[in-house]
């Protein structure tokens, strides 16, 4: 039977039953008595070993089959819920997610399963307060993984050899049917294709271009019937858009397993208690950003853990507990969504952060003082800067935060840094709700138009030439009491600078390595509910461009990346 | 070596050609909407059926010297990239069977040299066009901004 039309079914539930599995064992290790959890990771192994079985994937079968082994050892209390089983199910994710990438690109299994059958199948854990052991000649190839116990390591009972993957695919029907099981979703729901909804919002995207373009000629026939329907129009289409987007949303809880182990992988390398929580789970964010959060995320927390969290003796000297908290939360509000990294570690100095800066030549001691504690916590997105003392391989290369940064503005996203020394440090992201549509400053400079995301936008000015400073080598203006830096978006951008016979000079104010700017422009156009479109190649290697839009009249603009511009 | 139906164009008053397979349509020249911090070739971006694609002047990026004409332009698979190459114009539809010869070229962006009823023939290789677009992209990096606002 061809069961090539059911592979990527396959796929798709292998890995959600992976992503429950990782989820699971971190949660596990956290309370290792919850009886729940142990229930659900036996059973997503049991699942994914039955599901492979049915599809004849043999190397999956043998690896969750062994992995159900040992859950079923620790369900009936044969085994303790200790870090060496969580190491050992982790190794067993990872060996199946490459087994999968194998099946999905039709390749031969390029990771051998090797001998991990066997090492779940001899696992047995240290006897508490044993003495120090011998390790027995011949084991040391196996200490690592399996720690002390496997030199006093026995058979156990459930031989899983290399026959395991015949042991374990009984009647393959029998098998998929179980499989089915904890899905629980056929009640109303269908599983849909990626591509699907990616042309449902385009097609929505373009129906809002050709809406804008419906209210410019209306603009110009001046018929009030025609302005009526275009307003339902316009509500209709609303609707349509959150509709569409609702169905592009995912959970975080999609890529939230990466960061549990993610945190536990950095704690336990830097010997670090952490209590790790994460809120918000549920919470759905569009698809197109999820995996765009994965690595900024990744080296938020890491930092926290890495560089945040004091070891333990220093917690205790300092009257903290001595295991340090991590908490990444997902909230939302309406149409932003924010994501929060809190860490009850050593904070940051906003004094030290400038004298770093100072030091390195990033700033003037002038500059310094004129930097509020806000913005002194913010150097840390310019390249380049790191106050680490040591470079570790986890983290703190000082070429983390800014590129952080400006994944989260690329994004349409801002990012705010909290610390109070001694207490902790809070990284706040907020994001849109969706990347597709936006709503953008247009702007003229030279011949060209260009959009800049209205998340970018902090205020638009209109300058006059007297109000303008000269600050060192530097042209400022003062906002809100504060010396602002102009830059002009024409030199930026190589075209020729504007002429302002007015004597007023349009701008808009935005942050830049954690700095206001004053970003001046020949003129600034309005606001525009903009559908973004990716530019594929070549145009998708031009810094500085996140992307284009059509404007109601069939004009193209390029949606600016400050972030990669300035 | 060759694909079995190649699309004839010109450009520079030189003969080239693609694989017909790369190339989805053949348009007029229409509006295009310049961008900004691209190299002069690129005039700008047109909407090919929703996507945004970039109008490259194949004669300006071969630095040849083009003809003030209307020309064509070659919208290429949107599979492969959304790219639109000015040309000067558009000949016929050229079968493998009617190649008299081929030549390797010293070029990289020159797959072969065609001996064809039409002419000699550069046949482009268009991954080494795109890699070579890409590539003049990310070497011309915005200017560093520098402080003064006009």
């Amino acid at each position: 039977m061809d069961m090539s039309q059911y592979k990527a079914l396959f796929l798709s539930e292998s890995r959600e039953y992976l992503r429950t599995i990782a989820e699971q064992v971190v949660a596990l290790e956290q309370s290792p008595g919850e009886r729940s959890a142990v229930d659900a990771l036996f059973r997503g192994a049991h699942s994914l070993k039955g599901m492979a079985a049915s599809m004849e994937y043999g190397d999956v079968v043998v690896v969750a089959h062994s992995m159900e082994d040992l859950m079923a050892r620790v369900r009936d209390g044969a085994v303790p819920f200790i870090a060496d089983v969580a190491d050992l199910l982790l190794e067993g994710v990872d060996l199946i997610d490459v087994l999968l990438q194998d099946v999905e690109q039709e390749r031969p299994s390029t990771l051998p399963t090797g001998d991990y059958a066997q090492r779940l199948a001899i696992y047995t854990p240290a006897p508490p307060k044993a003495p120090p052991a011998v390790p027995k000649a011949g084991s040391a190839d196996h200490a690592e993984p399996q720690g002390p116990a496997a030199t006093n390591a026995v058979p156990a009972p459930h031989s899983a050899t290399s026959s395991a993957a015949a042991d374990a695919a009984p009647p393959a029907a029998a098998e998929a049917e179980k499989a089915k099981e904890p899905a629980g979703e056929a009640g109303g729901t269908v599983r849909v294709k990626t591509e699907l909804l990616d042309h449902l919002i385009n097609l929505t995207g373009e129906l809002v271009t050709n809406k804008q373009r419906l209210l410019t000629i209306a603009g110009e026939l001046a018929s009030p019937p025609l302005n009526d329907a275009i307003s339902e129009t316009a509500k209709l289409l609303r609707s349509l858009h959150d509709e569409v987007m609702k169905v592009r949303l995912m959970p975080f809880e999609a890529i939230s397993d990466r960061f549990q182990r993610s945190v536990r992988s950095v704690a336990k390398k830097s010997g670090k208690e952490i209590l790790f929580e994460l809120t918000g789970r549920e919470i759905g964010l569009d698809r197109g950003m999820l995996e765009q959060l994965v690595d900024p995320l990744n080296h938020i927390l890491r930092n926290a853990v890495d560089h945040g969290i004091e070891e333990s003796g220093e917690r205790e000297r300092a009257g903290k507990p001595a295991r340090g908290t991590v908490c990444l939360a997902v909230t939302r509000d309406r149409d932003r969504i924010q994501i929060t990294v809190r860490d009850d570690g050593r904070g940051m100095e906003p004094a030290t952060m400038i004298a770093a800066a100072v030091a390195k030549g990033i700033l003037t001691p002038e500059e310094g003082e004129l930097l509020s504690p806000r913005q002194a916590l913010m150097l840390s997105c310019i390249p380049g800067f790191s106050t680490a003392k040591e470079v570790t391989d986890l983290s703190g290369r000082g070429v983390g935060m800014d590129a952080v940064n400006a994944a989260i503005q690329k994004l349409g996203g801002t990012l705010g840094i909290e610390s109070e020394p001694g207490v902790g440090t809070t990284i706040t992201l907020r994001l849109p709700l969706t990347i597709a549509i936006i709503h953008a400053l247009v702007v003229q400079v030279g011949q060209v138009k260009a959009a800049i995301p209205v998340n970018a936008v902090q205020r638009t000015v209109e300058l006059s030439r007297r109000q303008i400073e000269t600050m060192g080598k530097r042209q400022i203006f003062q906002l809100d009491g504060e010396a602002i830096p102009l830059l002009s978006l024409n030199r930026v951008l190589g075209l020729p600078l504007g002429r302002f016979p007015d004597g007023i000079l349009p701008l808009f104010v935005t942050e830049a390595r954690g700095r206001r700017v004053g970003i001046v422009v020949d003129r600034l156009l309005g606001q525009h509910e903009l559908f973004v479109k990716q530019l594929g190649r070549p145009l998708s290697k031009l810094a500085g461009v996140a992307g284009g839009a059509t404007l109601g009249d069939g004009e193209i603009v390029a949606i600016l990346d400050l972030a990669g511009l300035l | 070596m060759t694909a079995e139906r190649l699309l004839l164009f010109s450009a520079a008053r030189q003969l080239f050609a693609l694989n017909l397979q790369e190339v989805c349509e053949v348009m007029e020249p229409q509006q295009c909407y310049p961008f900004a911090g691209a190299p002069p070739h690129y005039q700008g971006l047109i909407n090919f059926h929703g996507n945004l694609t970039a109008l490259v002047d194949l004669a300006g990026y071969l630095r040849l010297q083009g003809r003030p004409v209307p020309g064509k332009i070659l919208v290429i698979d949107t599979r492969l990239a959304h790219l639109a190459l000015k040309v000067e114009a558009v000949g016929s539809i050229l079968d493998a069977s009617s190649i008299t010869g081929a030549s390797s070229h010293e070029d990289p962006l020159t797959e072969a040299l065609l001996e064809t009823p039409q002419g000699s023939v550069r046949l482009l290789r268009l991954e080494a066009l795109l890699n070579g677009l890409e590539e003049e992209l990310q070497e011309c990096a915005p200017n560093n901004a520098k402080p003064g606002g006009s």
